[in-house]
């Protein structure tokens, strides 16, 4: 009999199920990050505001990436319901440990993905995969070193206006511990 | 196989409520069940089967609001459309996890073959 299954997509039902909750976690990041942005902008956090809505465009980018390669292997793609988004956050520090913690748990979804494909022998999304994993390094790096500066600058008298003003400078160099 | 990829229509899996075929010229299945037949491009066809599996019985059972007694399915892009009664859904259940299976077995069973087949 025909592999009408196989004709229609290299992707199996695991998998395709595993990136489509990918899709909507990159989603959710975003709606998250975009939230986050609101909350600094009223609470007078200009740069962060900015930086935020930099990084909630760049969540809605790493959908589209996992969307795009779904359908492009002959899969369905799902355009994710997001709920639930926090609008209040505890404080301005709040806002950046609630962002190393999404990207946490990012981050061990992706591993996941990476352990299944592994396990179902699918090297196509193993190797896709590679790149978020290494995008993550980024992430977490980025947003650890954002927390480290309510420690060493402090939060009292103008900090957090120093604070703010460093938040968009905080990269990642080219290897792991360059500046 | 190459026989059999002749053969039009194939039959996937049969229950005594249904049955589940392949059509290898247009490339869909076919699902008879309870009177209706409709036809599907397999992407549409795993989407109507996660549906079916996601419908809640044991709300059905437990609700005592006559409306909960049929459930109404659409397939993707038909004027078709399935009612069905607690007993339609577990034996529709039955008829396409079987087919399912079937379906799988038979991508397993290439995938073992088609070194094989198409070695220069
Ligand atoms: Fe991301
Ligand atoms: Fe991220």
């Amino acid at each position: 009999m025909k592999d009408l299954l196989r004709l229609r997509t290299s992707l199996s039902e695991e998998i395709e199920l595993l990136l489509n909750e990918q899709i909507k976690t990159e989603a959710y990041s975003s709606a998250v990050y975009l939230a986050m942005a609101s909350y600094c902008n009223r609470n007078g956090f200009d740069y962060s505001a900015g930086y935020l809505e930099n990084q909630s465009n760049e969540e809605r980018g790493h959908m589209l990436k996992i969307f795009k390669y779904i359908n492009d292997l002959g899969g369905r793609a799902i355009s994710p319901e997001v709920v639930n988004i926090p609008q209040e956050f505890e404080s301005f520090k709040g806002v950046f440990e609630l962002a190393l913690q999404q990207e946490i748990k990012v981050t061990s979804q992706l591993n996941r993905i990476a352990d299944q494909c592994m396990r179902l022998k699918d090297y196509t999304t193993f190797e896709f995969i590679q790149w978020f994993l290494k995008e993550q390094i980024e992430e977490e790096y980025v947003a650890r070193r954002i927390l480290e500066l309510f420690d060493v600058i402090g939060e009292e008298g103008t900090g957090r206006w120093q604070i703010d003003k460093q938040i968009p400078k905080v990269s990642y160099g080219e290897s792991a511990g360059e500046e | 196989m190459k026989d059999n990829n002749c053969i039009k229509i194939v039959e996937v899996f049969r229950t005594e409520n249904g049955s589940v075929s392949q059509c290898n010229k247009t490339n869909s299945y076919i699902l008879e069940f309870g009177g209706t037949t409709c036809s599907f491009k397999a992407s549409d066809f795993i989407d109507f089967t996660k549906r079916v599996n996601s419908l809640d019985l044991v709300g059905m059972i437990l609700s005592s609001s006559s409306v909960t007694d049929v459930t109404v399915l659409m397939p993707p892009y038909s004027e078709r459309c399935f009612v069905l009664t607690l007993t339609d859904v577990l034996n529709l259940k039955e008829l396409l996890g079987g087919a399912k299976f079937s379906l799988h077995l038979n991508s397993v069973i290439w995938e073992c073959l088609r070194p094989h087949l198409y070695s220069i």
